[in-house]
């Protein structure tokens, strides 16, 4: 008699397990033509547009025929005309009425872009337009004309060095201008070019960049000891023991939870801890960033529950965990930017899809903290924003784990 | 909470038409007992008979489709803390916090009904002493054998000193000393401590040493309620006499063959005359579940059962009429009515699951 083969009866075996525990298969198999079809979903309606906001001093020039030259507006209107090859924008260009304001919105990275036009940037362009045809066209107002070498203005660059989205920005946005004073003058950048770091940005090393994207990783991979805690209760059937005790599923959750935020806390404190003995310095006051992870830790350990909730077991959580934690990573801007359409505004911050992610709000907040300097104030709606996520976040779980384990069927 | 004198006539807990259904099975169909202060309740039935499911309903796990348990008048279904305070229930399966000590997860339990952590700590330290396991309080339960957890497993249903306690199969893996203890601990409980007990099992004999009354459930319907003696008087009052035979002449070989023959008529007549089964006290379970229109007489296999009153008196005329229709009687046993023929002449002999 032929001896059958074991690894084939093992294939078999296993086969047959699997295709009865279709619900982990379903999600295995699932996980990645869903987010495909999500990334598809985001770039449908349009590809990454790149925030880039002008602040324009220019005063502008009237001509000799006496129409009225303004070099910004031009060079915003070549600005906006960067797009994709299928027409969708590159950038997304808007103008700031104040230094400070426009600052701000750099800092919630709203924007990646700040490009300061001078008050003489229409007038320089003129003189040197001047200078290289010979004459015609020159300007009534401001200067007397040029009487030797045209003084160049000087268009500034502003922006967190350390962000992936500014040096897009900043180099398309060169390119642009490069392109357009060219055409204008026939000159090659006939501006001087100043690049002001937001903040502390410019004096970061490579390596303290890091440190917050890590310090987001720290936190949110405690989405997995979370559920799977909660999902163990489960699977030992000792919800069942409990589910006889006068016990609530908020006394259960929140217990659990409050040992997580402990762990989340802890990994917060030793990763910055291990990076200061690295070298790694805050330019904002440390506590606040320390703040900052320890209310990340609760929202994460919210959507933890929320897990759990949907876990029979260990397993079913890591499973189910991993979708979570790659909305976390990839869709909150912690590895790299993603299309920002914007909801609606609340307090003047523009929320957009994302912002219902709490790591959205922890990485703008670290990075604020971390690399810009700011201190609580500043980063106070990030922070009531996790607060709200984490409340709702763990009031989801909460109920969903009431209904599905701790609901006398 | 007070203790009820060894098996008082007070109602402690009330079960009222409890119904569950699980899709199309009817796991329970309108069960309705009253579990008396202080008494043991055996809670019989094959497997699948919805006994796990109506203890669920009676202590607060399941949420009954119909009907309702009351504890001391007040209903369990809304999770009333006061009456789910008041049972204790130790599952069949063994649920335990692999990471704690015995001692951790018997303060940790008592804490969830609201004992203050000294007095869970002292209450636990005192029923690990009772179920032997005082030397083994401080070690994590994932280290324990699996007897020792069974008995941790029995007594974290103890820690807040219920007044009914719903034991799940309590004896199910136990060594014989362990069973012993555990049995012990129970007749404790109720005699000493004044507890009901509610307890399912299998171990007909355990049911038998141990229960006051008993409940056999079967199909998801309560069949017969009573004390174990008055159960067997109503099978058959006497002794149950069983002859091990050849196959008969003529006949199948096998299980079923033989399953009608003449000579069990014989014996039949033979028993009622001597008032075996059949008479009075099988009208009655066989009333209760069309199950057990027994007669005095049953052939299963080469086992011939005859169950009558002064059974030993019928030997010889039994081994005579079967050696007259061709038999070769073999080995004759002559014992007692256990719970066990109460147990079969009321749910059959046809497997469940």
């Amino acid at each position: 008699m032929r001896r059958p083969i074991r690894l084939l009866s093992i294939f078999r075996k296993t086969l047959r397990e699997q295709s009865r525990d279709l619900w982990l298969l379903a999600l295995s198999l699932v996980a990645a033509p869903f987010f495909v079809v999500l990334y598809w979903l985001l770039f449908v309606g349009g590809s990454t547009a790149y925030g880039v906001l002008v602040l324009d001093a220019d005063r502008g020039a009237v001509l000799a025929d006496g129409t009225v030259f303004s070099a910004g507006d031009e060079l915003v209107a070549g600005l906006e005309k960067v797009t994709y090859a299928s027409g969708s924008p590159l950038l997304r260009v808007g103008r700031a009425s104040d230094l400070e304001s426009a600052k701000a919105t750099l800092a919630n990275r709203d924007a990646a872009l700040l490009l300061v036009l001078p008050e003489d940037f229409s007038r320089g362009i003129l003189a040197f337009r001047e200078a290289t045809s010979g004459g015609g066209g020159a300007p009534v107002g401001g200067s007397d004309g040029p009487s030797g070498p045209p003084a160049a203005p000087t268009v500034t660059f502003i922006g967190d060095l350390t962000s992936a989205a500014y040096a897009v920005s900043s180099v398309l946005t060169l390119a642009t201008l490069d392109e357009y004073l060219q055409a204008a003058t026939g000159q090659t950048r006939p501006v001087e070019l100043a690049e002001e770091p937001l903040g502390a940005s410019g004096v970061r090393t490579e390596f303290e960049t890091y440190v917050p994207g890590l310090l987001i990783l720290s936190v949110t991979l405690l989405i997995f000891l979370a559920a799977m805690t909660v999902a163990r209760e489960v699977e030992t059937g000792a919800v069942r023991r409990l589910r006889v005790t006068p016990m609530t599923s908020f006394d259960l959750l929140a217990g659990i939870s409050l040992n997580q935020v402990l762990v989340g806390v802890t990994a917060v404190l030793l990763t910055f801890g291990t990076a200061y003995l690295f070298g790694f310095r805050s330019q904002g006051p440390l506590w606040v960033a320390i703040l900052v992870g320890a209310v990340t830790t609760l929202s994460v350990v919210g959507l933890g529950l929320v897990v759990a909730a949907f876990s029979r077991g260990v397993t079913d959580a890591f499973v189910i965990g991993n979708f979570p934690l790659i909305f976390l990573m990839f869709f909150s801007g912690a590895i790299y930017p993603l299309p920002r359409t914007a909801l609606f505004t609340l307090g003047g911050h523009a929320v957009a899809i994302y912002d219902f992610i709490p790591a959205t709000h922890a990485v703008v907040a670290l990075n604020k903290v971390l690399t810009l300097g700011a201190g609580l104030g500043q980063v106070a709606y990030e922070l009531i924003a996790l607060v709200a996520l984490s409340a709702v976040y763990f009031a989801a779980g909460v109920w969903l784990f009431q209904r599905r384990h701790l609901r006398r069927s | 909470m007070t203790p009820n004198p060894p098996n008082s006539a007070e109602i402690v807990l009330r079960a009222e038409n409890l119904t569950k259904r699980y899709g199309d099975l009817l796991a329970v169909d309108r069960l309705s007992l009253e579990v008396r202060g202080g008494e043991i309740l055996g809670f019989l039935g094959p497997n699948g008979a919805g006994k796990t499911t109506a203890i669920g309903m009676m202590c607060g796990l399941l949420r009954p489709d119909a009907g309702e348990t009351f504890i001391r008048g007040r209903p369990v279904r809304g999770g009333d803390p006061e009456a789910l305070a008041r049972v204790g229930l130790a599952p069949q399966s063994v649920i335990l916090w692999p990471k704690l000590t015995g001692l951790e997860q018997l303060e940790f339990v008592g804490e969830m009904y609201g004992m203050p952590r000294p007095d869970a700590r002292r209450r636990g330290r005192e029923l690990l002493e009772t179920v032997g396991l005082a030397e083994k309080a401080n070690k994590l339960a994932s280290t324990l054998s699996g007897g020792m957890q069974r008995r941790l497993n029995l007594v974290l249903a103890l820690i807040h000193d219920p007044e009914i306690v719903i034991l799940d199969e309590p004896e199910a893996g136990l060594d014989p000393q362990g069973r012993v203890l555990v049995r012990d601990y129970i007749r404790l409980l109720a005699r000493e401590r004044g507890k009901t007990v509610i307890l399912t099992t299998h171990n007909m004999d355990e049911a038998d040493r141990l229960a006051d009354r008993v409940a056999i459930i079967d199909r998801g319907r309560l069949l017969t309620l009573d004390t174990p003696e008055e159960l067997k008087h109503r099978v058959g009052e006497g002794d149950v006499l069983e002859i091990e035979v050849s196959d008969a002449p003529g006949e199948a070989p096998g299980p079923g063959g033989g399953a009608g023959h003449p000579v069990l008529r014989t014996l039949e007549e033979l028993a009622r005359a001597r008032g075996g089964v059949g008479a009075a006290g099988a009208t009655g379970a066989a009333g209760a579940t069309g199950a057990a229109s027994a007669s005095a007489v049953s052939r299963v296999g080469h086992i011939i059962t005859l169950r009558a009153r002064d059974a030993v008196n019928l030997v010889a005329a039994a081994l005579d009429a079967l050696r007259s229709a061709g038999f070769r009687p073999g080995a004759v046993h002559l014992r007692e009515t256990t719970l066990e023929d109460v147990f079969i002449a009321f749910t059959g002999r046809s497997l469940r699951e």
